[in-house]
C-alpha cells in the first residue's frame, strides 16, 4: 500500500514536471488546444489515481478540473484566463495536497469549494484577478505551519545582470592566464615540494571555478522554445493548416549567445515545416492521415554539442523535384542527378538560391533560403543535416556546440606570428616534404595531392599579405581544411604550436572589416592570437564549390579506400588532461599500482611493480592524486618505464597523418582521432630520458649444492631467474626466505638425519625418469627449473 | 561645461578626451600586429585577459607618423562595446573643460575637423575635442554619426 502511495505521488510530480511548461504557455494563450490537451491528461490521470486511494478532496478537484476543460475541449466553452486562472489554482492545490500526502500531514480543510466555484466561472468579476487571492490563502495555510521543510524542488535562484557575470568570467580567464604563468616558472625553477602541493591545490579550485562560471552562463533552452507554440498556431491558422506542436528537452542548457545564434534559423526551419511540409486537413485526410500535423522540436544533448530536432509528418520531400529543380539551375547536370543518392539530392536543398516554392508566399520561398541558416550555423561551428520520407515526414538536425566562447583550436605559426583554427574544421595535418602530397604549382595555384584527389592550397602568408618566410616551397606544414560544405582545402604555414581549448572574444569591427578573422584569443602566456575565419577565407579565394563539385568529390570520397600505413596506438589521458598515444608495439601492460608503490622522493619518481623498480613518469606534480594509479609499463624490449595515466583509452589505429611538434619535447607528433586531436608520445625521447632497465627489489637468495656443477652450470641459471646465489657452506638466513636447490640424495640424507630444511626447496635428481611420486626436477630440464625458481619467489609458492 | 577632460598630445596638437570615456592609461607592451587591416590599426595587445585594438592616432588622422614620436603609454576607450588602446604623443594632463566644444571659422583643417566635436577652453588653454568613434574609423571614411 506505501509503495502504491508512493507511486502515486512519484507520478503525479513526474506529469506535473513534464506539464509544467505547457501549463505557463497555456497562460499566455489559453485557446492553444495542445496545451489544454496536456493539462487535461494531467488532471485526467490524477483524477483516476484518486480512485485507488482515499483522497476525496484531491478527486473532486481533479475532477471538477477535468470537467471544465471537457467542455473547452468540446467546443462547449471558450477557454479564457480566468479560467487558466481557476486551472491552475486548482493544480497548485493538488500538488500542496500530494506535498502532505507525502509527508503524511494533514492538509487543512477549507479552500477547496472556493477553488471549484471559481471554475465554474461564478466569479463574475474580473477573473485574473479573482481567484489570485484564494491561490494565496491556499498556499499561507500550507506555510502557515512551518515547521515542514519546502518541497525539495525548489531551487535557490537570484538574478544577475550579463556584464556582471562577463566581469566574473574574464576575471576567471585572467586567473587560469595567471596560474599558468605561475606554473610555467615554477617548472623552471624545477620541483619545490612545499610550493608544488598548494599550487595543485589552486589548480585544481581554479578548474572548478572556471567550470562553475561557465554553467551560470547557461541558459536552458525552454527560453527559446517557449516561443514556438504561438509562432506554430499563428502561422498554421494563417495558412488554413492544423498543427499540433510537441516540444521536449527544454531543460537542455547552452550558453546565452548560443540560445540567439539559433533563433533564427529554428524559426526559419519551422516555418518551412509547416509552409512546405504539412499538408492541408483535406489532403491529409485523403491520404489517410489524421487532420492535425504534428510538429515535434525535440533538444538533446550529447558531451560538448546540442542536437535540435525538428521534424514534421508531412509530404516530406521529393527528391525528383529537388533534382529537377537543381538541373534546371544548373546546379547540377540531369546524367548527375540519376546518379545521385537520394540522401546527397535532398541535402542540395542548402544550395543558395534554391527553392521548390512554386508560389513565392510571405511565408517561405522568398529568396532567402535554408543556404542563409547552413551558413549562420556553421559561423557558430555548427551543422545541419536533413533527411525526409516521402508522404512520411521530413527531420531537420541541427547540431550546434554548447557554447560559442570556448572552441577548442590548433595554434599555427607563420612568420613569426600565431594565429588559430578552430579545431572543427581540421581534417588532418600533413608535413608537406611528404612524398604523397605532391606540391605543385599550376599556374599561380598551388596544389597538392590528398586521399588521390587534387586539392587546392592556400599559403597563410599569402592569404595574410606577410612576407614571404624563409621556409622553401614545399617545406610548408600543411593543415587540410574541410569546410560544412564538403570542400577540402590546405592551408600552408610554417609550423603547428599546440591545440587546446581557446577562450574567443569579439574583435572590434575595424579588425573584423578584414575578412580574414573570426575573434581573438590568449595564449596561456597572455599572448594575443587571432582566430582565423576560415570559412571566410575560402569563399574569398573561390574554394567553395558549387554543388556540382561537390558530387563529384561525394563519388570520389566512396569510392576511396584507406590504404595508408595506419599505426597501432593505445590512447589514453594524461593527468594534464592531454589526450596522447602511444605506439601499441610499446606497451607491455597496464598496470596498477598503489600509492605506497611508488616513491616520489628522487628525481624521477618510481614505483615498485612485481618486485621490480622502474622509473615512472606522467605523474602530476605535488600529491598524488588517487591511492592507485593506473600506468602503462612501456618496454623497449631492453629497458623499462611506467607512463602513469588517469585514463586508458581504447587502442586505435592512427589513420591520420602525423604532425611533428615542437611545444613539448616528449611529443612527437599530433594527429586526428575521431576529430580530436591526438599527442603521440615520442618513444625515443622518453626512453632516452627515463628509460632503465629492470631493477629488480633486493633479490631473493637461492642457495645451491657445494659443487663445481652447481657452481658452474646450475648459479648462472638461477642468477639469471633473478636470485641472488649463496655457497652451502655460508649460514642458512634462517627465516625461510631463501630458496635452497639441493640434490636428491643431499635431501634424503638431510631428511633421514632429520635436520630441519627450508619449506622452499628444489630437489633434482641426476636421471631423466624420476620415481613415481617424487617431486623432484631432472637437473637438465631447464624449463622444469625455471618454472620452479619462479614459482618459488611468489611469497606464498610453496616449493614446487 | 565643467566636464573632467584627459587632455593629451595627439601628432603635436593638444587633444581632449571625455575623461568617462578613458578607462585607464596603460604601458603599451608587446603588440601583436593584424595583416590585412588598416594601417592605423597598429594590432593588438592582451590587457589582463582582453584583447585591445591598439589605433595609431597619427595614422587615423591620415598623418605622418615620421614627425610625431608617441611614447609606451596608451590611453585605453572604451566604444561601442569593443575597447581600443590608442596611441599617442603624450598624456599631458586632467583638467576641467571652462565651455561648450565651439567651431572655429575655417574650420581645423580636413583630417582634425573629421575627428574634432569642436574647439574647448580649458584651464591649461584651448584643446580640441576628440570624436572617439570618428577618430577610431580611421582615415578615409566619414564615421556615421555615433
Amino acid at each position: 500500500m506505501d509503495d502504491l502511495l508512493a507511486d502515486f505521488v512519484a507520478e503525479t510530480r513526474e506529469m506535473l514536471e513534464a506539464s509544467e511548461g505547457e501549463i505557463i504557455a497555456w497562460e499566455a494563450d489559453p485557446s492553444d488546444r495542445a496545451r489544454i490537451d496536456t493539462i487535461f491528461r494531467f488532471v485526467h490521470t490524477v483524477k483516476g489515481n484518486c480512485g485507488f486511494f482515499d483522497f476525496p478532496r484531491l478527486a473532486g478537484l481533479s475532477h471538477a478540473a477535468e470537467d471544465a476543460l471537457a467542455e473547452c475541449r468540446a467546443g462547449r466553452r471558450e477557454a479564457d484566463s480566468a479560467l487558466v486562472s481557476a486551472v491552475l489554482a486548482i493544480i497548485d492545490r493538488i500538488v500542496q495536497m500530494v506535498d502532505a500526502i507525502e509527508a503524511g500531514d494533514d492538509f487543512p480543510e477549507g479552500g477547496d469549494e472556493a477553488l471549484i466555484a471559481a471554475l465554474q466561472g461564478e466569479c463574475e468579476a474580473s477573473g485574473e484577478t479573482e481567484p489570485a487571492p484564494v491561490i494565496e490563502a491556499t498556499r499561507t495555510g500550507v506555510d502557515g505551519d512551518d515547521a515542514k521543510p519546502a518541497s525539495p524542488t525548489v531551487q535557490r535562484s537570484i538574478r544577475l545582470p550579463v556584464d556582471l557575470l562577463d566581469r566574473v568570467m574574464s576575471g576567471v580567464s585572467d586567473m587560469v592566464l595567471a596560474r599558468n604563468d605561475l606554473g610555467h616558472r615554477l617548472r623552471q625553477a624545477g620541483n619545490q615540494p612545499t610550493i608544488d602541493g598548494p599550487f595543485e591545490r589552486l589548480t585544481a579550485i581554479l578548474t572548478d571555478v572556471r567550470d562553475a562560471i561557465t554553467r551560470m552562463r547557461m541558459q536552458r533552452i525552454e527560453t527559446l522554445f517557449a516561443a514556438f507554440p504561438r509562432l506554430v498556431r499563428d502561422l498554421s491558422a494563417e495558412l488554413g493548416k492544423q498543427v499540433m506542436v510537441d516540444i521536449e528537452g527544454g531543460d537542455v542548457e547552452l550558453d546565452r549567445e548560443m540560445v540567439e545564434m539559433v533563433r533564427d534559423p529554428l524559426t526559419h526551419i519551422i516555418r518551412n515545416a509547416i509552409d512546405h511540409g504539412i499538408e492541408a486537413p483535406s489532403d491529409r485526410l485523403k491520404d489517410g492521415k489524421r487532420e492535425i500535423g504534428l510538429l515535434s522540436i525535440a533538444a538533446r544533448q550529447a558531451g560538448n554539442t546540442i542536437s535540435i530536432v525538428v521534424s514534421d509528418d508531412g509530404r516530406g520531400l521529393d527528391e525528383k523535384r529537388i533534382a529537377a529543380k537543381a538541373a534546371s539551375t544548373g546546379l547540377i547536370s540531369e546524367a548527375q542527378a540519376k546518379e545521385m543518392g537520394r540522401e546527397k539530392i535532398l541535402q542540395l536543398i542548402f544550395e543558395p538560391g534554391f527553392s521548390t516554392a512554386e508560389s513565392v508566399s510571405n511565408v517561405s520561398g522568398r529568396g532567402v533560403g535554408l543556404d542563409v541558416v547552413r551558413d549562420n550555423l556553421e559561423k557558430v561551428g555548427g551543422s545541419i543535416k536533413v533527411s525526409s520520407q516521402p508522404g512520411v515526414g521530413t527531420l531537420f538536425t541541427l547540431q550546434i556546440p554548447l557554447t560559442l566562447s570556448i572552441i577548442a583550436g590548433l595554434t599555427v605559426e607563420v612568420g613569426e606570428q600565431c594565429f588559430a583554427i578552430p579545431q572543427s574544421f581540421v581534417e588532418e595535418i600533413v608535413h608537406s616534404s611528404a612524398k604523397a602530397l605532391d606540391f605543385t604549382r599550376v599556374g599561380e595555384t598551388a596544389l597538392i595531392t590528398f586521399r588521390g584527389n587534387r586539392v587546392p592550397c592556400l599559403m597563410l602568408s599569402e592569404v595574410l599579405g606577410l612576407p614571404k618566410g624563409d621556409l622553401a616551397e614545399g617545406d610548408h606544414t600543411m593543415v587540410l581544411l574541410r569546410l560544412a560544405s564538403g570542400d577540402v582545402f590546405a592551408l600552408a604555414v610554417d609550423r603547428i604550436h599546440n591545440h587546446g581549448d581557446l577562450v574567443v572574444k569579439p574583435l572590434a569591427p575595424a579588425v573584423m572589416k578584414a575578412g580574414v578573422y573570426a575573434g581573438s584569443t590568449l595564449l596561456d602566456d597572455g599572448q594575443p592570437v587571432l582566430l582565423l575565419d576560415v570559412t571566410n577565407i575560402a569563399s574569398a579565394y573561390d574554394l567553395v564549390s558549387d554543388a556540382r563539385m561537390r558530387v563529384k568529390q561525394a563519388a570520389a570520397e566512396a569510392d576511396e579506400k584507406a590504404d595508408r600505413e595506419a599505426v597501432h596506438a593505445m590512447l589514453f589521458t594524461r593527468f594534464d588532461g592531454r589526450r596522447c598515444a602511444v605506439r601499441l608495439k610499446l606497451v607491455k601492460r597496464i598496470e596498477t599500482a598503489s600509492a605506497d608503490a611508488i616513491d616520489l622522493s628522487g628525481r624521477v619518481p618510481r614505483a615498485v611493480i612485481d618486485n621490480e623498480i622502474l622509473p615512472l613518469i606522467g605523474l602530476p606534480e605535488g600529491q598524488l592524486p588517487a591511492a592507485k594509479v593506473r600506468l602503462l609499463r612501456l618496454s623497449d624490449g631492453e629497458s623499462e618505464l611506467l607512463h602513469a595515466v588517469r585514463d586508458v583509452d581504447d587502442a586505435v589505429d592512427l589513420a591520420g597523418k602525423l604532425k611533428p611538434v615542437s611545444d613539448d619535447p616528449l611529443i612527437e607528433a599530433v594527429t586526428l582521432v575521431e576529430d580530436k586531436t591526438v599527442s603521440l608520445i615520442d618513444a625515443h625521447e622518453i626512453f632516452a630520458q627515463f628509460g632503465e632497465s629492470p631493477e629488480a627489489v633486493a633479490r631473493p637468495t637461492c642457495r645451491i649444492p657445494d659443487s663445481d656443477w652447481a657452481r658452474t652450470i646450475l648459479a648462472p641459471l638461477v642468477e639469471s631467474a633473478g636470485y641472488e646465489v649463496v655457497e652451502t657452506s655460508g649460514e642458512p638466513d634462517g627465516d625461510g626466505s631463501e630458496v635452497v636447490i639441493m640434490l636428491e640424495e643431499e635431501y634424503e640424507a638431510a631428511a633421514a638425519l632429520e635436520i630441519p630444511l627450508s619449506d622452499r626447496i628444489i630437489r633434482l635428481r641426476s636421471l631423466p625418469q624420476g620415481a613415481p611420486g617424487e617431486d623432484t626436477i631432472y637437473r637438465y630440464d631447464r624449463e622444469a627449473l625455471v618454472n620452479a625458481l619462479r614459482d618459488a619467489r611468489k611469497p606464498s609458492g610453496a616449493a614446487a | 561645461m565643467n566636464e573632467l577632460m584627459v587632455l593629451a598630445q595627439i601628432a603635436g596638437r593638444r587633444c581632449a578626451l571625455h575623461a568617462h570615456d578613458v578607462q585607464s592609461v596603460i604601458e603599451l607592451g608587446k603588440v601583436t600586429p593584424v595583416p590585412r587591416t588598416p594601417g592605423f590599426i597598429a594590432g593588438i595587445t592582451a590587457l589582463r585577459s582582453q584583447a585591445l585594438t591598439v589605433i595609431d592616432c597619427r595614422l587615423a588622422l591620415g598623418l605622418d607618423t615620421a614627425e610625431w614620436p608617441t611614447d609606451e603609454r596608451a590611453a585605453v576607450v572604451h566604444v561601442g562595446g569593443h575597447s581600443y588602446a590608442l596611441m599617442i604623443d603624450a598624456i599631458e594632463d586632467i583638467t576641467t573643460s571652462l565651455d561648450e566644444p565651439g567651431q572655429i571659422t575655417g574650420g581645423f583643417g580636413p583630417e582634425w575637423s573629421r575627428v574634432a566635436t569642436g574647439m574647448i577652453e580649458t584651464s591649461s588653454g584651448p584643446a580640441l575635442l576628440i570624436d572617439l568613434t570618428a577618430l577610431i574609423s580611421g582615415p578615409g571614411e566619414v564615421a556615421e554619426a555615433a
